[in-house]
C-alpha cells in the first residue's frame, strides 16, 4: 500500500500547486447553481410548498450538494487519461511497473478529489448560506455522519468511470459510454431526489449508481435519519465491492488482449 | 474580389470535408460518437417530463417550446463545432505558439484556424436538433426559420468563442475564464428565459449572448415578428464583425514560441 500512498501524495502536492486553476472552475459551478436556484425558485409557487416532501430550501441544498459531488469528483485521470493509455498503447509500459494499474489510477484520482472536493464544499456552503439560507433542522453531527457517505460516493463514482474507461480494451473510444453514465448521474441524479419520480420507477432508480453516488450523501445532509444512513452505507459497501470486482475483471480480461508490436 | 471569396469558401469547405473524412477512418467510432451524442441529448427529455409534471409550464414554456429551445441550442452548438471547432481551442493555439502554421498559409488566417478541426459528436447535436424540431413542432415556415436561426446561433456561438479566445492575446490566464464563459452559454441556453429575472435577464441578452442566439429566435418561431428577426440578424453581424476585429487586433501582439511541429 505504501507505493499507492506515495502516488497519492505526489498527486495531492501537484494539485495543491494548481489550486488557483481549480478555483477558476467555480465560475461554471456558480453558473450551474444559479440556474438551478432560478429553476426551483420558479417551481415553488410559495416558499411553504412541498415537492416530493422537500421544502424549497431542502430541494436547492440537495441540488447544490449533488453538484458539489459532481464537480468535486471531476477527473481526467479516470476518463480521458486511462482511456488514452489503453488506446494509445502506453498501458504496455504501465503494466510492467510494480503496481496494479487500476489502483495506480485510483490513487491519482483520490489525490485529485482530495483537493477539489473540499474546495467545492466550501464554495457550496458560502453560496448556500448567502443565497438560500440554512438547511432546515440541520445539525453539525449530521454533517460528520454524512462525510463517510460522501467519500464512499465519490470513490464509487471513480471506480465506475474507470470501469467504463476499461471498455477501451475492446472498443476504440469509450467516451460515448462515459457520456451516457454522466447523463444518468447528471439528469436523473443531481437535479431530482428519487422521491420525485413515479413510485413504480423509484425501486429501479435505487438500484442504479445514482442512489450511492448522489442521492444517498445529499439526502443524508438535507434530511438525516439513522435508518436511511445505515441503508445507504450498506448499499455503498456492496456497490464498492462489486464495482472493484468488475474493474479488476475487466482489467485482467482486457490485459490479455494486449500484444506487443515491437519497434 | 468575388473570385477570391469563392476560392476562400472552397478552401474552407474542403478543409471541413477532409476533417470529417479523417474522422470517418474508423467508421464504428464515428457512428457511435454521433448516435450516442443524440442519445445523450435525449436524456434531458426525462428532466423536462418530470418538471412539467410538477407544473403546467416552466418560465412560460410548455413541452413544445422547451423542445424547440433544446433543438435550436443543440443545432447551433452542433453546427458551430462541425464547421469551426478549432475556435474553441484558440487560447491553446495562441499560448503555445501553434498559430505559426496558419500564418504562413496563403489564405485567410482566421478561417484557416477555425476550419482546421471538426468535432464528430457535434454532428449528433446538429441532427438531434433538427430531429426534435421536426417531431415536436414542425411547420414548413418554422422549419426554414429554424435553419436560419441555427446559422445565426452558430455564428453567435462562434463569434463569442472567438472573442473570449482572443483575450489570450493579452492575458495568459484568460484561457480558463473564456472557456467557462463559453460553457455558460450552453448552461443557460437549455433553460427557459422566463425563470431568470432582473439583471440576469439583461446579462443574458447582452454580455452572454444566449438571448440573441436562442431565446429571441424561439420567441420569433412561436410568434413571428419581422422587426425582432432583423434585430437577431443585425446582432449576429455586429458580434461577428467585433470578434473578427478583436482577433486581428490581438494577432498583431502574437509572437511565435518557436514551436516545431507538423500539421498532417
Amino acid at each position: 500500500m505504501r507505493k499507492y500512498a506515495v502516488i497519492y501524495r505526489s498527486v495531492l502536492m501537484e494539485n495543491l500547486q494548481y489550486a488557483a486553476n481549480i478555483a477558476m472552475g467555480f465560475i461554471s459551478f456558480l453558473i450551474i447553481i444559479f440556474v438551478f436556484i432560478s429553476l426551483w425558485d420558479y417551481m415553488y409557487a410559495s416558499p411553504d410548498d412541498l415537492i416530493a416532501g422537500y421544502t424549497k430550501e431542502q430541494m436547492i441544498w440537495y441540488v447544490m450538494i449533488t453538484e458539489m459531488i459532481w464537480f468535486g469528483a471531476r477527473s481526467a485521470t479516470i476518463t480521458r487519461q486511462a482511456a488514452a493509455d489503453i488506446r494509445g498503447g502506453n498501458i504496455a509500459y504501465l503494466v510492467n511497473k510494480p503496481y496494479r494499474y487500476p489502483l495506480y489510477v485510483l490513487a491519482k484520482y483520490t489525490g485529485e478529489w482530495n483537493i477539489q472536493l473540499p474546495m467545492y464544499a466550501m464554495a457550496t456552503a458560502v453560496i448556500g448560506l448567502t443565497m438560500v439560507g440554512r438547511i432546515p433542522n440541520f445539525h453539525v453531527t449530521t454533517l460528520l455522519l454524512a462525510v463517510p457517505c460522501v467519500l464512499a460516493g465519490v470513490t464509487i463514482h471513480g471506480v465506475l468511470k474507470l470501469c467504463i474507461s476499461m471498455f477501451s480494451f475492446w472498443i476504440e473510444d469509450s467516451n460515448p459510454f462515459q457520456w451516457l453514465y454522466d447523463k444518468l448521474i447528471l439528469v436523473v441524479g443531481t437535479i431530482f431526489p428519487i422521491e420525485i419520480f413515479p413510485a413504480a420507477l423509484q425501486p429501479v432508480i435505487k438500484l442504479t449508481p445514482i442512489y450511492t453516488v448522489c442521492y444517498g450523501p445529499a439526502k443524508l445532509i438535507v434530511d438525516f435519519s439513522m435508518e436511511k444512513y445505515l441503508e445507504i452505507l450498506l448499499v455503498q459497501m456492496v456497490y464498492l465491492g462489486a464495482g472493484c470486482g468488475i474493474l479488476f475483471l475487466l482489467y485482467e480480461k482486457g490485459g490479455r488482449k494486449l500484444y506487443v508490436n515491437g519497434g | 474580389m468575388l473570385m477570391a471569396v469563392k476560392n476562400q469558401i472552397r478552401v474552407c469547405a474542403l478543409s471541413v470535408k477532409y476533417n470529417i473524412m479523417r474522422e470517418m477512418l474508423n467508421k464504428v467510432t464515428f457512428l457511435t460518437n454521433i448516435l450516442f451524442m443524440m442519445l445523450n441529448n435525449a436524456t434531458f427529455i426525462i428532466q423536462w417530463i418530470i418538471l412539467l409534471r410538477l407544473k403546467d409550464n416552466v418560465g412560460g414554456y410548455t413541452m413544445r417550446e422547451i423542445m424547440l429551445l433544446w433543438g435550436l441550442a443543440a443545432s447551433s452548438f452542433g453546427l458551430s463545432h462541425i464547421l469551426f471547432a478549432r475556435v474553441f481551442s484558440l487560447p491553446d493555439l495562441i499560448v503555445s505558439g501553434k498559430l505559426d502554421a496558419y500564418l504562413v498559409q496563403p489564405k485567410n488566417v482566421l478561417l484557416g484556424v477555425m476550419t482546421s478541426g471538426t468535432d464528430t459528436s457535434a454532428i449528433g447535436d446538429f441532427l438531434y436538433g433538427l430531429l426534435i424540431m421536426c417531431i415536436f413542432c414542425f411547420s414548413v415556415k418554422r422549419f426554414f426559420l429554424f435553419l436560419l436561426f441555427t446559422v445565426t446561433g452558430a455564428a453567435i456561438v462562434t463569434a463569442f468563442a472567438l472573442l473570449m479566445g482572443s483575450l489570450s492575446f493579452w492575458l495568459i490566464r484568460a484561457e480558463m475564464f473564456g472557456t467557462h464563459m463559453v460553457g455558460s452559454m450552453t448552461s443557460f441556453s437549455t433553460y427557459p428565459d422566463g425563470i431568470f429575472k432582473g439583471v440576469v435577464r439583461f446579462v443574458l441578452y447582452s454580455v452572454i449572448p444566449v438571448g440573441m442566439s436562442i431565446y429571441l429566435p424561439v420567441h420569433i418561431m412561436m410568434d413571428f415578428d419581422r422587426a425582432r428577426l432583423f434585430v437577431v440578424l443585425g446582432y449576429t453581424l455586429l458580434l461577428t464583425a467585433a470578434a473578427v476585429t478583436v482577433f486581428y487586433r490581438g494577432l498583431r501582439r502574437y509572437s511565435s514560441s518557436s514551436l516545431m511541429g507538423a500539421r498532417m
